[in-house]
């Protein structure tokens, strides 16, 4: 169980988007000011701390204080993240699909959805979730992580290893 | 199914029991009646976490002299399926040993082979 909880935090942690930061670019020249919504920042660390609570609490502040869609995505991808991780899961969708309506592209709401799906024994809906996510990002390690708890919980598998020292494997064998 | 005689099951270990998915791998040691060096020690590679997370099979073969004290050297993978296999296969090859050769015994010169087949196997209901 607590290896159960300590993965799932680790997936989280890879879903947890950084809040953009405000702040001049050109070709040549970034300068990076800071983070824009520092509730939103500062939700992202505890989050990523573990501490859920907090998380949710400085992400949820810092949404409302949101000036733009970015901010607004990252900040309902993260809280859908810390809702998870406070296994309230149905909000924690309704949070992921609000990102989702501002931003059909965002990876990261529709891995932390997935996952919210598996946890819920929605499978169908967790399979269309990782496949969506891993169209946008097919490297996600923690969608790849959700995919493996997705088989683990529809079509669990045991490894076997064969040692062979047998100098040429008969053919002859099965008759 | 018949098994000719001069195949020998080794040994045959259920680590896990059905409906339950367990990180031990059941192992399946198969060998010549006939071989140059007999095994003492076998040691089974680890199946790489991620190899099963990402529902990964393979087959890797590794070749080796061994030495009188039946100390494998000389490891070198000879074919392999996935590179994520390797490094147990050799880790294996490494910690396993063979029975040691009397002193008027030559040592032969010739590499012995394992293939190591790493497969995932259902345990669905």
């Amino acid at each position: 169980m607590i290896i159960r909880q300590f993965v799932l935090l680790l997936v989280l942690l890879g879903s947890i988007s950084d809040v953009p930061a405000s702040g001049q670019e050109d070709s040549q020249i970034k300068t990076v000011i800071g983070p824009s919504n520092i509730d939103l920042a500062d939700g992202a660390t505890a989050l990523r701390a573990g501490n859920a609570e907090d998380g949710v609490r400085l992400t949820q502040r810092g949404l409302n204080s949101a000036s733009n869609d970015r901010e607004r995505v990252a900040g309902h991808s993260n809280l859908c993240a810390g809702l998870i991780m406070l296994e309230r899961l149905d909000e924690a969708i309704v949070a992921c699909n609000r990102a989702l309506e501002i931003d059909d592209g965002h990876w990261r709401a529709y891995s932390n959805r997935a996952l919210a799906n598996v946890k819920l024994e929605r499978y169908t809906d967790a399979q269309r979730d990782i496949a969506t996510s891993e169209s946008i990002n097919p490297n996600a390690r923690s969608t790849k992580v959700i995919k493996s708890m997705l088989l683990d919980a529809t079509d669990p598998v045991a490894p076997s290893i064969t040692i062979d020292d047998r100098r040429k494997p008969p053919a002859d064998d099965r008759e | 199914m018949i098994v000719s005689n001069r195949l020998l099951l080794f040994a045959s270990v259920l680590l896990w029991t059905s409906g339950f998915a367990s990180d031990e791998p059941s192992v399946i040691h198969l060998a010549d009646q006939g071989s140059e060096r007999i095994p003492l020690s076998t040691v089974a590679p680890v199946y790489p976490a991620i190899a099963q997370r990402d529902r990964i099979e393979g087959d890797v073969q590794v070749c080796f002299n061994v030495d009188r004290k039946g100390r494998p050297y000389r490891i070198a993978v000879r074919s392999s399926t996935n590179r994520v296999f390797e490094k147990p296969a050799i880790r294996a090859i490494r910690a396993s040993r063979y029975v040691e050769l009397p002193k008027e015994k030559e040592v032969p010169g010739i590499k012995t082979c394992r293939t190591f087949r790493f497969r995932l196997e259902s345990v669905a209901g």
